[in-house]
């Protein structure tokens, strides 16, 4: 118990707060794997591109207990990172390494203006957060031009080509980045009416 | 043959090079082959000849979408072909990376490399963490099966928030309560004493390692050298 007294007081991350950080990105992690699972097989080769929606549906209330429990800035900033190591580490693109760690470090810092208590304040972050997967799906624009050069390697000329892909051009990119925003919001909503019901209750948080 | 972890983590990072610099179709399949081999020497014969194969699939189905002119559908299983041709280097060098490094050593390379214990402990945590949630959801789905709450494999997709909810949460409320089990057993253990620590668990670069760094970026370089 004075354990637990010291760590809210202390304004740095303490182990418990570093291992509370672990065994959440833990959950987090298998909730990304079961996303991508989803995405790619329910959704065919190309629901690749809606992941960072889907995850962020179903995260929200793993996020907001993160949030919740440990409450001090570093803490989402460290399970961003964590899950990029583990993304590059498992052959994701090197730029998901770079995505997942920009995004969670602006997530705290809007957090952190509310405190981590302002109930808008860690549903903005949370939507912030969610962008941070957005790296594995950039790769998908690498193979578009990768495939366009194939093609004009062969002697097709440009027009044919951009005939092929009149419809998969920004537009794809940009409604998949607002879906990532619907879900994040639904998703975070979600989140935090689950704790109310579950956590808030038995005063677990 | 083991490489280092460190050798590992490089294949990883020079997957990734190959998809940033959109290289030659040889200089790919020359690296995929040689990532390959590692993959092999460590006796995973079963994931090297299944990556192989889909290797080689791809390739045939790049070649065969630009056969034809006209149809536009062949043109989207052609880009489809060669973006996950694109990934697969990556993801070798990734499924290469992530079976055969024990949680022992990955820590160790961690610390080796000077990455701050503020990453290198929730990185523990969250290895030693994955078994557990394994367990703890076998545990949810029989519970929930005694109740008689989605018995069977597609059950659960048809209620999707209603299962979410049901297998989330005693997750989330068994999690709350490892992590002060947890926290009080690596303090026990002497996680947070300051100054280095020391591992069980010896990293060395061996000489095959520094050759097979070599080896592997040889390709790279002449298809970034214009030699393809």
């Amino acid at each position: 118990m004075t354990q637990q007294g010291m760590s809210t007081k202390s304004r740095h991350l303490t182990i418990p707060d570093l291992i509370t950080i672990g065994v959440f990105t833990a959950l987090y992690f298998v909730l990304v794997a079961m996303a991508t699972l989803f995405s790619s097989v329910a959704l065919m080769g190309f629901g690749m591109i809606l992941l960072p929606a889907v995850a962020a549906l179903i995260c929200g209330c793993v996020y907001m207990l993160l949030v919740a429990k440990v409450g001090k800035f570093g803490a989402i900033s460290v399970m961003g990172i964590v899950v990029g190591l583990f993304l590059f580490v498992s052959g994701h693109f090197i730029l998901s390494l770079a995505a997942s760690i920009v995004f969670p470090v602006i997530a705290d810092a809007i957090a952190r203006a509310g405190d981590y208590r302002s109930k808008t304040g860690i549903l903005a972050s949370y939507v912030v957060f969610c962008y941070g997967l957005t790296g594995p799906i950039l790769p998908l624009w690498f193979m578009k031009d990768a495939y366009v050069a194939s093609l004009q390697a062969r002697g097709k000329d440009s027009s044919y080509i951009d005939g092929v892909f009149a419809h998969v051009n920004t537009g794809t990119f940009f409604i998949a980045m607002i879906a990532v925003l619907v879900c994040a919001l639904l998703g975070g909503w979600l989140g935090q009416r689950m704790l109310k019901k579950h956590f808030a209750k038995t005063g677990i948080i | 043959m083991a490489l280092d972890p460190r050798t590992k983590l490089y294949l990883v990072a020079l997957a990734n090079l190959l998809l940033f610099f959109h290289v030659d179709v040889v200089v790919e399949s020359l690296t995929v082959l040689l990532l390959l081999l590692p993959l092999l020497g460590a006796g995973r014969w079963a994931a090297a000849v299944r990556s192989g194969c889909i290797y080689v699939l791809l390739l045939v189905g790049t070649w065969a979408s630009t056969l034809d002119d006209g149809s536009s559908w062949l043109h989207m299983l052609g880009l489809l072909c060669v973006g996950i041709r694109m990934m697969m280097p990556c993801l070798i060098a990734g499924i290469y990376a992530f079976t055969t490094t024990t949680a022992s050593q990955f820590v160790c390379v961690l610390r080796r490399m000077r990455i701050p214990e503020t990453i290198v402990i929730p990185c523990v945590v969250c290895i030693r963490f994955f078994p557990t949630i394994h367990d703890d959801y076998h545990q949810i789905r029989d519970a929930m099966a005694l109740r008689g709450i989605a018995q069977g494999t597609f059950a659960l997709l048809r209620h999707p928030a209603q299962s979410l909810e049901y297998i989330l949460m005693p997750l989330l409320m068994n999690a709350t309560g490892v992590t002060q089990d947890l926290s009080v057993a690596a303090l026990t253990k002497g996680i947070g004493i300051r100054g280095p620590h020391t591992c069980h668990t010896e990293i060395r670069m061996h000489g095959i390692d520094w050759a097979w760094m070599v080896i592997c970026t040889v390709p790279l370089a002449l298809g970034i050298g214009g030699a393809w």
